[in-house]
Protein backbone atom coordinates (compact mmCIF):
# COMPACT_ATOMS: atom_id res chain seq x y z
CA UNK A 1 0.00 0.00 0.00
CA UNK A 2 1.04 3.36 -0.73
CA UNK A 3 2.76 4.98 2.21
CA UNK A 4 4.68 1.80 3.81
CA UNK A 5 7.99 2.66 2.35
CA UNK A 6 7.84 5.76 4.08
CA UNK A 7 6.66 4.13 7.42
CA UNK A 8 9.41 2.13 7.02
CA UNK A 9 11.68 5.78 6.63
CA UNK A 10 10.35 6.78 9.74
CA UNK A 11 11.04 3.80 11.47
CA UNK A 12 15.10 3.83 10.31
CA UNK A 13 14.86 7.40 12.08
CA UNK A 14 12.95 6.72 14.91
CA UNK A 15 16.11 3.81 15.56
CA UNK A 16 18.95 6.27 14.45
CA UNK A 17 17.64 9.04 17.26
CA UNK A 18 18.94 6.89 19.79
CA UNK A 19 21.71 5.60 18.77
CA UNK A 20 25.20 7.11 19.26
CA UNK A 21 26.65 7.08 15.90
CA UNK A 22 24.93 7.59 12.47
CA UNK A 23 23.65 4.89 10.74
CA UNK A 24 24.17 4.46 6.93
CA UNK A 25 22.08 6.44 4.80
CA UNK A 26 18.74 4.76 3.35
CA UNK A 27 19.68 5.64 -0.35
CA UNK A 28 17.03 2.90 -1.72
CA UNK A 29 14.54 3.51 0.46
CA UNK A 30 14.59 7.28 0.05
CA UNK A 31 14.89 6.67 -3.73
CA UNK A 32 11.39 4.44 -3.52
CA UNK A 33 9.40 6.61 -1.65
CA UNK A 34 10.01 9.76 -3.91
CA UNK A 35 9.25 7.08 -6.79
CA UNK A 36 6.33 6.37 -5.23
CA UNK A 37 5.17 10.38 -5.24
CA UNK A 38 6.15 10.38 -8.69
CA UNK A 39 3.81 7.87 -9.53
CA UNK A 40 1.17 9.14 -7.70
CA UNK A 41 1.71 12.38 -8.80
CA UNK A 42 1.10 10.83 -12.70
CA UNK A 43 -1.84 9.59 -11.47
CA UNK A 44 -3.44 12.19 -10.73
CA UNK A 45 -2.29 14.49 -13.84
CA UNK A 46 -3.86 11.79 -15.86
CA UNK A 47 -7.24 11.96 -13.91
CA UNK A 48 -7.37 15.45 -14.26
CA UNK A 49 -6.50 15.65 -17.72
CA UNK A 50 -9.61 13.54 -18.50
CA UNK A 51 -11.49 16.27 -17.31
CA UNK A 52 -9.56 18.84 -19.35
CA UNK A 53 -10.11 21.81 -16.74
CA UNK A 54 -13.67 21.69 -16.04
CA UNK A 55 -13.41 19.07 -13.04
CA UNK A 56 -16.19 19.74 -10.70
CA UNK A 57 -15.96 18.02 -7.11
CA UNK A 58 -19.30 16.82 -6.58
CA UNK A 59 -19.73 15.41 -9.82
CA UNK A 60 -17.98 12.40 -9.91
CA UNK A 61 -17.72 10.89 -6.66
CA UNK A 62 -15.32 7.98 -7.17
CA UNK A 63 -12.88 10.27 -8.93
CA UNK A 64 -12.60 12.83 -6.08
CA UNK A 65 -12.35 9.88 -3.70
CA UNK A 66 -9.45 8.28 -5.82
CA UNK A 67 -8.06 11.70 -6.43
CA UNK A 68 -8.32 12.82 -2.67
CA UNK A 69 -6.62 9.19 -1.75
CA UNK A 70 -3.43 9.72 -4.16
CA UNK A 71 -3.00 13.20 -2.60
CA UNK A 72 -3.09 12.23 0.87
CA UNK A 73 -0.47 9.62 0.13
CA UNK A 74 1.76 12.57 -1.52
CA UNK A 75 1.67 14.33 1.47
CA UNK A 76 2.05 11.33 3.59
CA UNK A 77 5.47 10.55 2.01
CA UNK A 78 6.47 14.30 2.00
CA UNK A 79 5.88 14.27 5.53
CA UNK A 80 8.26 10.76 6.23
CA UNK A 81 11.02 12.18 4.02
CA UNK A 82 11.17 15.23 5.83
CA UNK A 83 11.05 13.97 8.88
CA UNK A 84 13.85 11.30 8.34
CA UNK A 85 16.19 14.06 6.67
CA UNK A 86 15.21 16.20 9.57
CA UNK A 87 16.17 13.49 12.23
CA UNK A 88 19.25 13.32 10.38
CA UNK A 89 20.22 16.87 9.90
CA UNK A 90 19.75 17.11 13.78
CA UNK A 91 22.33 14.32 14.79
CA UNK A 92 24.68 16.22 12.32
CA UNK A 93 24.51 19.03 13.37
CA UNK A 94 25.39 17.57 16.71
CA UNK A 95 28.11 15.87 15.79
CA UNK A 96 29.10 19.42 14.32
CA UNK A 97 28.85 21.24 17.97
CA UNK A 98 30.71 18.26 19.64
CA UNK A 99 33.40 18.53 16.93
CA UNK A 100 33.73 15.14 15.92
CA UNK A 101 35.35 14.48 12.75
CA UNK A 102 31.99 13.56 10.99
CA UNK A 103 33.16 13.04 7.31
CA UNK A 104 35.30 10.62 8.96
CA UNK A 105 32.67 8.88 10.82
CA UNK A 106 32.26 5.39 9.00
CA UNK A 107 35.26 4.46 10.18
CA UNK A 108 34.65 3.92 13.65
CA UNK A 109 31.33 2.60 12.66
CA UNK A 110 32.33 -0.04 11.00
CA UNK A 111 33.17 -2.05 14.14
CA UNK A 112 30.20 -0.85 15.98
CA UNK A 113 27.98 -2.51 13.31
CA UNK A 114 29.24 -5.29 11.54
CA UNK A 115 28.93 -6.12 7.72
CA UNK A 116 25.67 -3.03 7.75
CA UNK A 117 28.13 -0.39 5.84
CA UNK A 118 30.80 -1.52 3.55
CA UNK A 119 33.81 0.15 4.97
CA UNK A 120 35.27 3.17 3.35
CA UNK A 121 32.07 3.89 2.11
CA UNK A 122 30.80 6.76 4.01
CA UNK A 123 27.31 6.41 5.99
CA UNK A 124 26.11 9.73 4.64
CA UNK A 125 24.64 10.92 1.56
CA UNK A 126 26.30 13.67 -0.86
CA UNK A 127 24.06 16.22 -0.22
CA UNK A 128 24.61 15.40 3.97
CA UNK A 129 28.36 15.57 3.00
CA UNK A 130 28.04 19.20 1.52
CA UNK A 131 25.56 20.09 4.49
CA UNK A 132 27.94 19.04 7.26
CA UNK A 133 30.84 20.86 5.50
CA UNK A 134 28.85 24.22 5.31
CA UNK A 135 27.71 24.18 8.28
CA UNK A 136 30.83 23.51 10.07
CA UNK A 137 31.82 26.76 7.98
CA UNK A 138 29.15 28.22 9.31
CA UNK A 139 30.21 27.60 12.74
CA UNK A 140 33.19 28.08 12.38
CA UNK A 141 32.44 31.94 11.61
CA UNK A 142 30.35 32.01 14.45
CA UNK A 143 33.44 31.02 16.58
CA UNK A 144 35.42 33.57 15.07
CA UNK A 145 33.56 36.08 16.65
CA UNK A 146 34.71 35.37 20.44
CA UNK A 147 38.42 33.93 19.93
CA UNK A 148 38.61 33.96 23.52
CA UNK A 149 35.86 31.65 24.42
CA UNK A 150 35.82 28.23 22.77
CA UNK A 151 31.90 27.89 22.43
CA UNK A 152 32.48 24.00 21.66
CA UNK A 153 34.25 23.24 24.58
CA UNK A 154 33.53 21.08 27.48
CA UNK A 155 30.62 22.36 29.66
CA UNK A 156 32.58 20.25 32.67
CA UNK A 157 35.15 22.24 34.65
CA UNK A 158 38.51 20.16 34.37
CA UNK A 159 39.45 18.25 37.29
CA UNK A 160 43.20 18.52 36.91
CA UNK A 161 45.12 20.68 34.64
CA UNK A 162 47.18 18.31 33.62
CA UNK A 163 46.14 14.52 32.71
CA UNK A 164 47.28 11.15 31.00
CA UNK A 165 46.33 9.96 27.46
CA UNK A 166 47.02 7.33 25.04
CA UNK A 167 47.50 8.20 21.10
CA UNK A 168 45.13 5.76 19.10
CA UNK A 169 46.06 7.25 16.17
CA UNK A 170 49.35 8.81 14.58
CA UNK A 171 48.70 12.67 15.20
CA UNK A 172 52.02 13.91 14.09
CA UNK A 173 53.66 17.13 15.71
CA UNK A 174 51.82 19.49 17.76
CA UNK A 175 53.34 22.57 19.51
CA UNK A 176 52.39 23.15 23.20
CA UNK A 177 53.80 25.70 25.61
CA UNK A 178 56.13 23.57 26.77
CA UNK A 179 57.40 22.00 23.54
CA UNK A 180 56.67 20.11 20.70
CA UNK A 181 55.75 16.32 21.26
CA UNK A 182 55.16 13.75 18.26
CA UNK A 183 51.98 11.97 18.61
CA UNK A 184 52.64 8.52 17.45
CA UNK A 185 50.44 5.36 17.73
CA UNK A 186 50.71 3.47 21.02
CA UNK A 187 52.28 6.28 22.82
CA UNK A 188 51.48 7.65 26.30
CA UNK A 189 51.88 11.40 27.53
CA UNK A 190 51.38 13.77 30.39
CA UNK A 191 50.34 16.61 29.22
CA UNK A 192 47.98 20.07 29.68
CA UNK A 193 44.31 19.02 29.53
CA UNK A 194 43.64 22.16 27.33
CA UNK A 195 46.02 21.24 24.47
CA UNK A 196 44.89 18.19 23.82
CA UNK A 197 40.96 18.51 24.02
CA UNK A 198 40.27 18.72 19.94
CA UNK A 199 42.52 15.97 19.72
CA UNK A 200 40.28 14.04 22.22
CA UNK A 201 37.01 15.29 20.71
CA UNK A 202 38.32 13.96 17.15
CA UNK A 203 39.46 10.54 18.55
CA UNK A 204 43.05 10.79 18.14
CA UNK A 205 43.89 10.69 21.68
CA UNK A 206 42.18 8.73 24.62
CA UNK A 207 41.84 10.28 27.70
CA UNK A 208 43.16 7.37 30.57
CA UNK A 209 42.01 7.31 34.14
CA UNK B 1 2.75 18.05 18.07
CA UNK B 2 4.90 18.68 15.58
CA UNK B 3 5.26 17.98 11.86
CA UNK B 4 8.44 16.53 12.15
CA UNK B 5 7.71 14.83 15.42
CA UNK B 6 8.70 10.70 14.34
CA UNK B 7 6.08 9.39 17.15
CA UNK B 8 3.16 11.49 15.87
CA UNK B 9 3.82 10.19 12.38
CA UNK B 10 3.90 6.81 13.52
CA UNK B 11 0.85 7.50 15.66
CA UNK B 12 -0.51 8.47 12.34
CA UNK B 13 0.25 5.18 10.84
CA UNK B 14 -1.98 3.15 13.39
CA UNK B 15 -4.98 1.22 11.80
CA UNK B 16 -8.54 2.09 12.01
CA UNK B 17 -11.38 -0.44 10.54
CA UNK B 18 -13.94 1.64 8.31
CA UNK B 19 -16.66 1.66 5.80
CA UNK B 20 -16.47 3.12 2.57
CA UNK B 21 -19.78 4.43 1.78
CA UNK B 22 -19.43 4.60 -1.72
CA UNK B 23 -18.04 2.64 -4.52
CA UNK B 24 -14.59 3.35 -5.99
CA UNK B 25 -13.36 1.60 -9.04
CA UNK B 26 -9.94 2.51 -8.88
CA UNK B 27 -9.03 1.99 -4.65
CA UNK B 28 -9.53 -1.85 -5.25
CA UNK B 29 -6.01 -2.36 -3.89
CA UNK B 30 -6.78 -0.77 -0.29
CA UNK B 31 -8.79 -4.50 0.06
CA UNK B 32 -5.58 -6.03 -1.05
CA UNK B 33 -7.48 -6.98 -4.59
CA UNK B 34 -6.64 -4.18 -6.70
CA UNK B 35 -7.77 -5.75 -10.18
CA UNK B 36 -11.79 -5.49 -8.57
CA UNK B 37 -13.25 -1.75 -7.53
CA UNK B 38 -13.79 -1.39 -3.94
CA UNK B 39 -17.67 -1.73 -3.54
CA UNK B 40 -19.54 0.13 -0.86
CA UNK B 41 -19.94 -0.79 2.72
CA UNK B 42 -16.84 -2.82 2.75
CA UNK B 43 -15.01 -2.95 5.88
CA UNK B 44 -11.46 -2.26 5.66
CA UNK B 45 -8.62 -1.11 7.77
CA UNK B 46 -6.93 1.98 7.33
CA UNK B 47 -4.00 4.17 8.58
CA UNK B 48 -5.10 7.02 10.51
CA UNK B 49 -3.59 9.37 7.91
CA UNK B 50 -5.76 8.14 5.27
CA UNK B 51 -8.86 7.45 7.26
CA UNK B 52 -9.39 10.73 9.17
CA UNK B 53 -9.55 13.29 6.04
CA UNK B 54 -11.72 10.97 4.15
CA UNK B 55 -14.25 10.63 7.23
CA UNK B 56 -13.96 14.67 7.77
CA UNK B 57 -14.14 15.90 3.85
CA UNK B 58 -17.85 16.61 2.62
CA UNK B 59 -18.41 14.59 -0.72
CA UNK B 60 -21.85 16.39 -1.56
CA UNK B 61 -22.53 19.67 -3.27
CA UNK B 62 -24.96 20.46 -0.13
CA UNK B 63 -22.31 21.84 2.32
CA UNK B 64 -25.59 21.26 4.59
CA UNK B 65 -25.87 17.59 5.21
CA UNK B 66 -22.41 15.59 5.88
CA UNK B 67 -21.82 12.62 3.70
CA UNK B 68 -18.74 11.39 4.29
CA UNK B 69 -16.56 8.92 1.86
CA UNK B 70 -16.48 6.65 4.52
CA UNK B 71 -17.15 6.31 8.05
CA UNK B 72 -14.81 5.39 10.79
CA UNK B 73 -15.17 3.10 13.81
CA UNK B 74 -12.86 2.47 17.54
CA UNK B 75 -10.05 0.58 16.38
CA UNK B 76 -9.39 -2.64 18.53
CA UNK B 77 -7.00 -0.71 20.48
CA UNK B 78 -9.82 1.30 22.14
CA UNK B 79 -12.70 -1.66 22.02
CA UNK B 80 -15.00 -1.78 24.79
CA UNK B 81 -13.31 -4.95 25.57
CA UNK B 82 -10.43 -3.09 26.82
CA UNK B 83 -11.91 -0.21 28.14
CA UNK B 84 -13.79 -2.00 30.43
CA UNK B 85 -10.53 -3.86 31.22
CA UNK B 86 -9.17 -0.81 32.14
CA UNK B 87 -12.57 0.33 34.08
CA UNK B 88 -11.61 -2.55 36.20
CA UNK B 89 -7.87 -2.27 37.20
CA UNK B 90 -5.28 -0.15 34.73
CA UNK B 91 -2.30 -1.67 36.25
CA UNK B 92 -3.51 -5.03 34.70
CA UNK B 93 -3.93 -4.19 31.01
CA UNK B 94 -0.23 -4.25 29.13
CA UNK B 95 -1.32 -1.09 26.69
CA UNK B 96 2.13 -2.14 24.80
CA UNK B 97 0.30 -5.05 23.46
CA UNK B 98 -2.36 -3.22 22.07
CA UNK B 99 -0.38 -0.27 20.48
CA UNK B 100 3.03 1.16 21.30
CA UNK B 101 1.63 4.61 21.18
CA UNK B 102 -1.48 3.91 23.24
CA UNK B 103 -2.11 7.17 24.48
CA UNK B 104 -1.52 9.42 21.28
CA UNK B 105 -3.57 7.02 19.39
CA UNK B 106 -6.26 7.70 22.01
CA UNK B 107 -5.95 11.09 22.12
CA UNK B 108 -6.19 11.50 18.27
CA UNK B 109 -9.35 9.29 18.57
CA UNK B 110 -10.72 11.19 21.39
CA UNK B 111 -10.26 14.73 19.04
CA UNK B 112 -12.27 12.77 16.12
CA UNK B 113 -15.24 11.24 18.64
CA UNK B 114 -15.24 13.30 21.70
CA UNK B 115 -16.72 10.44 24.01
CA UNK B 116 -16.63 11.49 27.83
CA UNK B 117 -16.91 8.30 29.46
CA UNK B 118 -13.65 7.12 27.76
CA UNK B 119 -11.74 9.80 27.89
CA UNK B 120 -11.91 9.99 31.31
CA UNK B 121 -11.66 6.50 31.47
CA UNK B 122 -8.41 6.88 30.01
CA UNK B 123 -7.20 9.84 32.03
CA UNK B 124 -7.93 7.47 35.36
CA UNK B 125 -5.89 4.67 33.70
CA UNK B 126 -3.20 7.47 32.80
CA UNK B 127 -2.95 9.05 36.48
CA UNK B 128 -3.05 5.54 37.97
CA UNK B 129 -0.20 4.06 35.76
CA UNK B 130 1.96 6.84 35.84
CA UNK B 131 2.05 6.93 39.65
CA UNK B 132 3.69 2.95 39.47
CA UNK B 133 5.62 3.66 36.67
CA UNK B 134 7.35 6.45 38.71
CA UNK B 135 7.24 4.48 41.58
CA UNK B 136 9.10 1.27 40.04
CA UNK B 137 11.24 3.79 38.37
CA UNK B 138 12.66 5.60 41.41
CA UNK B 139 13.10 2.25 43.20
CA UNK B 140 15.26 1.12 39.86
CA UNK B 141 17.04 4.21 39.89
CA UNK B 142 18.25 4.65 43.33
CA UNK B 143 19.25 1.09 42.98
CA UNK B 144 21.74 1.68 39.78
CA UNK B 145 19.73 -1.32 38.21
CA UNK B 146 17.00 -0.84 35.19
CA UNK B 147 15.61 -4.39 36.80
CA UNK B 148 12.91 -3.98 38.94
CA UNK B 149 11.80 -6.51 41.56
CA UNK B 150 8.33 -7.80 40.98
CA UNK B 151 7.47 -5.12 38.71
CA UNK B 152 8.38 -7.30 35.53
CA UNK B 153 5.22 -7.77 34.28
CA UNK B 154 4.19 -4.33 34.82
CA UNK B 155 6.73 -2.72 33.22
CA UNK B 156 6.67 -5.03 29.81
CA UNK B 157 3.62 -3.51 29.43
CA UNK B 158 4.19 0.13 29.52
CA UNK B 159 3.65 1.91 26.18
CA UNK B 160 6.19 4.86 24.53
CA UNK B 161 4.83 7.57 26.85
CA UNK B 162 4.91 5.66 29.88
CA UNK B 163 8.62 4.25 29.09
CA UNK B 164 9.83 7.71 28.31
CA UNK B 165 8.18 8.34 31.60
CA UNK B 166 10.09 5.88 33.21
CA UNK B 167 13.58 7.09 31.66
CA UNK B 168 13.04 10.31 32.92
CA UNK B 169 12.37 9.23 36.80
CA UNK B 170 14.72 6.60 36.18
CA UNK B 171 17.51 8.98 35.60
CA UNK B 172 16.36 11.69 37.94
CA UNK B 173 16.52 9.33 40.79
CA UNK B 174 19.94 8.13 39.54
CA UNK B 175 21.33 11.72 38.92
CA UNK B 176 20.36 13.33 42.41
CA UNK B 177 22.00 10.02 43.92
CA UNK B 178 25.51 10.96 42.19
CA UNK B 179 25.05 14.55 43.31
CA UNK B 180 24.37 13.64 46.53
CA UNK B 181 27.79 11.49 47.03
CA UNK B 182 29.68 14.24 45.27
CA UNK B 183 28.22 16.53 47.61
CA UNK B 184 30.00 14.67 50.32
CA UNK B 185 34.05 14.89 48.95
Amino acid sequence: MYGDLGNKLVHHAKRAQNLAYLPPYQTELVRAVTREVRDLDKDLASILESFQGSFEPHADEAKSCTMLVNHLSMRRNKRCLLAYHRTRTDKLEELVWKGEDVVDLPGQQVSGNQGAADAGSSSLSPQEEDYVRQYSDLLAAYKGQWTDIDLTGSLEPPRDLFIDVRVLKDAGEIQTEYGAITLTKNSQFFVRQGDVERLIAQGYLQKLG
Amino acid sequence: MSYYDLDAILTDAEKVPCKFEIEVPDLGYLDNNPSHPLKAHTPVSLPLWLAELLAIANRSANSQDSSPFLTLSMPQTLSSEVTSALKADPRAVPLRDQSHNFYALATRMMEIFEDLDMCAVLRRTFVTRAGETALHARKAGASDDYKVAGGEDFMRGLEAWERALFLRAHDGAKDSKVWMEGVKK
